[in-house]
């Protein structure tokens, strides 16, 4: 077996052509898509975001308090602990210091005005949205939060249209507020209280607290490493039908070589090659972009671990190919086919566009392709490097090497099958 | 030493080798004539266990090989009508990839190579690119490679297509040189000369079958009570041409540009009768030659056609 796997890696070798695609383009895109496409649409994203918003206050919450008190006699001292709490704290106010905080204020320009006029400029398209604070909606609050009765102390959220950044608000506003519950509901029992701090949306991409930043650089590197390598099987199979129509692969059959020591050559070979061509783009992204400059020897860890499970599968799959070359009849069929497949794979798996924008059930479908897997995988991995996070992935590529490689073997020719 | 019986192989319905029955006894050159297309590299690929026959059988000393072919495959060196070779290797590299295969021990591998490639001529070229050599060299180094495991039988399957006639002699001289060393040798072509030149015993084949097999003269006797003459004209006249057909005694005419191939019976007054239909018919004869019976002439009686048709 040793002969065919030099052989294939020799041949591989002496292609230059081949050698340039496979490893230098794959970190050219890398290095040209993280240059270009972020100033297009990522690093601007930020600066793009210019909202107006009406905030229409109805409410009166002083009276609001009055009322509260004159009706309600507290029923014990919690409920008074939660009043003297919401005084100090008044939900209202706070919402409208929160709107007009230097942070919202950068990419949200608030309009206080009446219930008509804001309606009117909603309408006409002159303001992207407008929050509204109906009348009561103090005292309703207080009778809910205190008393627990039921009350329809809601807030109303109008937008001219639906947008990303309108959407981005409405979830502002409403984690504000569930903030401010869980504050009230712990102040009530005794416990310190903070005032409210809400991180606001930079550039593109969430910042979760305790993890780390995923960027554009990330995702290309990713997809490009993924997706070439998996060009890599189909390129295995393309030389495979080279060997058949050069009848070396006959010569290859009239000796007492074991028939399947030509499959494992070819699959021992695609995995070196696919995996040196994984860790060529990860590192060279790495060198020349400085893409994983924060990670530590960890993330370096499950990186060369899931790599080298992802060339283990892409291994695999060229058996496939490699079997199926070997019996059809016409070699450019074999090609298209194997050529359509990546297409497909690279597609619902994410590597051309990220996931995120297919039909939910395809983005399903992706995350099982070994490609969509490895890009969701290290996806998550440079944000969080818990082990555990590489469990199921890990079996479910193990589950695509065993099952690929399985069907690799039933499917190559017997003697005398080939065609 | 190698016999096929009844050796069929059917593709889609259509039989492409038809019952052929051929044995190889040891140190012989046995050659296989016929068009293309008459079913050579089909009897081939089976006799080399590349293709399983629908019916029949192939043996060596008398064992069937079909469903055991490792035997034979031990002493089975096959040179295939394409070059089967890694055209990104060199000729050493292609040598000792296919010398590991075919099981050469280690450390014979190394001289194993060095001698195929003196027989071959192409010592000094060995670190060349098989894609920058000629394609005389290649065949050369095509043939070297069925050589590496010092086979007993040696099967060539039209090892001389498409190279230079110096390529052509030396491959040739090699070929014989390997079969007076005691190589058993099967070589197929449709250039009748090669054949004639190389071996002791031909098979004639057509449409899938062995339509005639025997030494050289036995196959020439087919032809002994028969004369061809070819006859060039000024023009070919239809006229002519019905003429000399009813010549009595004349078996064949056959075209061929300017010129006709007269096949006829012996002893008869096939000349007088020529020249006298050529003044009938004002159409001149400019040369005329009585021809030796070759194995070209034994296909033509055979199957009215030559080999290149």
């Amino acid at each position: 077996m040793w002969a065919f796997l030099t052989k294939d890696l020799l041949l591989f070798w002496r292609d230059r052509k081949e050698v340039a695609v496979i490893i230098l383009l794959p970190i050219v895109l890398v290095v040209l898509l993280s240059l270009v496409v972020p100033g297009m649409f990522g690093e601007e994203t930020s600066e793009s975001y210019d909202l107006d918003l009406a905030l229409v206050v109805e409410d009166q919450q002083d009276q609001g308090f009055e009322r509260f008190q004159e009706e309600v006699e507290p029923s014990n001292d919690q409920s008074q602990q939660m009043i003297d709490q919401l005084q100090a704290m008044p939900p209202v106010d706070g919402l409208v210091a929160y709107l007009n905080s230097p942070e919202l204020a950068e990419w949200v320009t608030v309009n206080q005005m009446d219930l008509d006029q804001a309606q009117t400029q909603v309408d006409e398209g002159e303001l992207d949205a407008a929050l509204i604070i109906p009348e009561h909606y103090t005292y309703q609050l207080l009778n809910e939060m205190v008393l627990d009765e039921p009350s329809e102390a809601t807030l109303q959220f109008q937008a001219s249209g639906q947008s990303q950044e309108v959407d981005m608000l409405r979830q502002m506003i409403q984690r504000y507020l569930d903030q401010i519950n869980l504050q009230y509901a712990v102040a009530s029992s005794g416990s310190q209280v903070d005032s409210a701090n809400d991180n606001l949306p930079e550039g593109g991409v969430e910042n979760v607290e305790g993890q780390s930043m995923f960027s554009m650089e990330h995702y290309f590197t990713f997809s490009m490493a993924a997706l070439f390598t998996l060009f890599l099987a189909a390129t295995v199979a393309t030389r495979t039908g080279i060997e058949k129509r050069e009848q070396t692969f006959n010569r290859i059959a009239l000796t007492n070589a074991p028939p399947l020591y030509y499959l494992m050559g070819k699959t021992i070979s695609t995995f070196i090659l696919a995996w040196l061509q994984m860790m060529f783009v990860l590192v060279g992204a790495h060198l020349i972009l400085g893409v994983f400059t924060e990670e530590g020897p960890t993330f370096w860890v499950g990186l060369i671990v899931m790599a080298t499970l992802y060339a283990l599968a892409i291994a695999a799959i060229s058996s496939i190919m490699t079997s199926t070359m070997l019996r059809v009849k016409n070699n450019d069929t074999g090609d298209g086919i194997f050529m359509a497949v990546v297409m497909v794979l690279g597609v619902i798996g994410g590597n051309f566009v990220p996931i995120n924008v297919l039909p939910n059930w395809l983005q399903q479908i992706g995350e099982l392709t070994p490609n969509g897997l490895i890009l969701a995988t290290l996806t998550e991995w440079v944000q969080d490097q818990t082990y555990s996070l590489l469990v199921m992935p890990t079996v479910i590529l193990v589950a695509i090497i065993v099952t690929a490689l399985s069907i690799g073997i039933a499917v190559y020719p017997k003697r005398g099958e080939q065609s | 030493m190698l016999e096929t019986v009844q050796l069929s192989k059917q593709f889609k319905g259509k039989t492409v080798v038809d019952e052929v029955d051929l044995y190889l006894d040891q140190g012989e050159s046995v050659g296989l004539l016929g068009p293309n297309g008459a079913g050579k590299s089909t009897t081939i690929s089976m006799i080399s266990s590349l293709l399983k026959p629908t019916s029949g059988d192939v043996t060596l000393n008398q064992q069937s090989i079909i469903k055991n072919p490792a035997e034979l495959r031990a002493v089975l060196g096959v040179v295939p009508q394409d070059i089967a070779l890694y055209q990104e290797l060199s000729a050493y590299e292609n040598l000792k990839f296919f010398g590991r295969i075919y099981g050469v021990p280690k450390q014979q591998l190394e001289s194993r190579i060095q001698e195929t490639l003196e027989i071959v001529g192409i010592k000094e070229r060995q670190q060349g690119l098989i894609k920058t050599f000629s394609g005389g060299m290649k065949r050369r180094v095509n043939i070297a490679t069925a050589l590496l495991h010092n086979p007993k039988i040696l099967i060539l399957d039209e090892p001389t297509v498409g190279i230079d006639p110096q390529s052509r002699h030396y491959i040739l001289e090699m070929v014989r040189q390997l079969n007076q060393q005691g190589t058993t040798v099967l070589y197929t072509s449709h250039y009748m000369g090669e054949v004639e030149q190389l071996c002791d015993r031909v098979y004639i084949m057509d449409h899938g079958q062995v339509i005639a097999k025997g030494t050289k003269a036995e196959l020439l006797s087919i032809l002994s009570n028969e004369d061809t003459i070819n006859v060039q004209l000024d023009r070919i006249d239809d006229e002519f041409l019905s003429s000399a057909r009813a010549i009595d005694g004349v078996r064949k005419v056959e075209v061929s540009g300017n010129s006709i191939h007269i096949i006829a019976k012996q002893e008869r007054q096939i000349v007088s009768q020529l020249v006298k239909i050529s003044d009938q018919f004002d159409v001149q004869i400019k040369n005329f030659q009585m021809e030796t019976p070759s194995l070209e002439n034994v296909f033509l009686h055979l199957t009215g056609r030559t080999l290149r048709d």
